[in-house]
């Protein structure tokens, strides 16, 4: 159900041409603009890294606007309550969902670094090209599951995409996708530890540039897999209250 | 004294009836809470990348962030009207079209200034900017020029909406390349001599660059002329749009493509 569900919603976003245009230019404006920066700084050894720091912002950025946007979609389609009746639980309904946006977020990332291999000339040389595909599945599974948890929160607020706006740049920062997370002030430190995008942005880096990828690795499963935990009672807790509050429908 | 009236009435109007549905925690996240950590990410990464100082990225930012309300905000000007049905009586209006379209920008213009004033406040006590208070006029002045401009580009790109469909494609497409081309986050020096030239061509480069000079302390007039150009685009751009909004509608009459979606 979760394969079907998934191929189902990748179909879907595929047909729209808000969400084709968006996914194939966004991650090349925002991968030209880190590659700019990071030559600008004579630190053209580091210009792979940027590019996939870029390409993981829009996995990010597909997951967020997607699981919210999901949503918000099935509201204006009148079929979200046809969702939420149907006889398994939610969370099996909307995975499939935010696993789908994390899936098409891949292209961000395979596009940045086809785009910086072909125009800029940057050499794929991963230290690990092994773990960095196992990082890469691993980091779309978890945002994937992310999103969930979002999209718990989504189908209560009517203005979800407004919440989807605020936490585009915060995730990015915060994570180290392009900005290491030790330039930032300590306090961050323990929400970036609990983000599984900070853990699937080192995996990401590690497996380029060198280091201990497979503890990352691990911890930003685990993560992810406690975002499904939580998510799937998050979800069933917001779906009651949105269906004794009658807001389910309210676009 | 009726057209001024239509200008700026009937757009503070428009604007009102967003309130009908948007909230004050959606405004205030959408559009003080995102920008303000757009501008960090790249004050950090600036910061990493020792590119330029803080003040290069903080001015900078400060000033694209009007981009948020006015690129989407003028584009939505017209595109909502056909969302909701109401383009139809909009062009049935006895009175001049442009000016009710261009009166449209001006409210967007003025949010700008004031995201753009709010995200400098806070980007600069977050990270420690001094600013010259004889600067703040100059700046209040480049963010009301750089929003107006760049309102204007948004309802440029408002009119292709009565000819396409998909205005947020346009308009999300626009906001991701002013982060490229305007020089605000990289130095102009470093990208490309198209992309350079392109970013002339664009709201906010130069309103960025002359709100920069005032940070710096070099005074209102360093920074005339960069004003005067971004005042030149900004006209050019409400030309462009009072031109495209009278062909499109033309042609949308013609061809009964008015409120198709």
């Amino acid at each position: 159900m979760l394969a079907v569900g998934t191929l189902l919603h990748v179909k879907q976003m595929s047909r729209s041409p808000f969400e084709i245009t968006i996914a194939l230019v966004v991650p090349i404006v925002q991968a030209t603009l880190a590659v700019y920066l990071f030559r600008s700084a004579a630190g053209s050894h580091r210009l792979l890294d940027a590019a996939v720091g870029a390409g993981l912002m829009g996995v990010w950025s597909s997951v967020l606007f997607g699981s919210g946007g999901a949503i918000q979609n099935q509201r204006w389609q009148g079929t979200l309550e046809m969702i939420m009746i149907a006889p398994r639980r939610p969370v099996l309904v909307l995975l499939p969902v935010t696993l789908a946006t994390g899936l098409t977020g891949t292209y961000a990332l395979l596009a940045t670094l086809a785009w910086g291999r072909l125009l800029y000339g940057i050499r794929l040389d991963f230290v690990h090209p092994f773990a960095f595909v196992i990082a890469a599945v691993v980091c779309v599974i978890a945002l994937g599951m992310f999103g969930l948890l979002l999209a718990s929160t989504f189908v209560l607020m009517r203005n979800a995409n407004a919440l989807a706006n605020t936490l585009e740049y915060p995730i990015w920062l915060v994570s180290g996708m392009l900005v290491p997370i030790t330039v930032l002030p300590v306090w961050t430190g323990p929400i970036a530890a609990v983000l599984p995008t900070t853990w699937g942005a080192r995996a990401l880096h590690e497996a380029t540039s060198g280091g201990p990828v497979w503890p990352s690795v691990g911890i930003c499963l685990g993560i992810s897999l406690l975002c499904l935990v939580f998510g799937g009672f998050s979800l069933t807790y917001v779906e009651r209250r949105a269906r004794a509050a009658a807001t389910l429908a309210l676009a | 004294m009726k057209t001024l009236r239509l200008l700026t009435i009937g757009g503070v109007i428009a604007y009102r009836a967003l309130f009908n549905w948007t909230r004050p925690s959606v405004f205030i996240g959408t559009l003080f809470v995102g920008p303000l950590f757009q501008l960090l990410f790249f004050a950090y990464l600036g910061r990493q990348l020792q590119v330029a100082d803080d003040r290069f990225y903080i001015v900078g930012n400060a000033v694209l962030t009007a981009t948020l309300a006015c690129v989407f905000g003028g584009t939505l000007a017209v595109g909502n009207e056909r969302r909701y049905g109401t383009l139809g009586h909009v062009l049935l209006s006895p009175r001049s079209r442009t000016v009710v379209f261009l009166g449209r920008a001006l409210p967007y213009a003025g949010n700008g200034i004031l995201i753009a004033v709010v995200t400098l406040t806070a980007g600069a006590l977050l990270l420690g900017l001094r600013i010259p208070p004889a600067a703040l006029p100059g700046l209040l002045l480049a963010m009301a020029v750089g929003s107006l401009s760049c309102a204007f580009f948004g309802l440029t790109l408002g009119a292709l909406g009565l000819r396409f469909r998909d205005v947020w494609v346009i308009s999300n497409v626009a906001v991701a390349l002013l982060l490229l081309l305007t020089g605000v986050n990289v130095p102009a020096a470093a990208l490309p001599g198209w992309m350079a030239a392109a970013g002339r061509w664009l709201p906010i480069t130069h309103a960025a660059e002359a709100a920069r000079r005032l940070a710096a302390g070099d005074g209102l007039t360093a920074a005339l002329p960069e004003l005067g150009r971004e005042a030149l685009v900004g006209l050019g751009y409400a030309v462009l749009a009072a031109l495209l909004l009278k062909i499109f509608e033309t042609e949308s009459r013609r061809t009964a493509s008015l409120e198709t979606i």
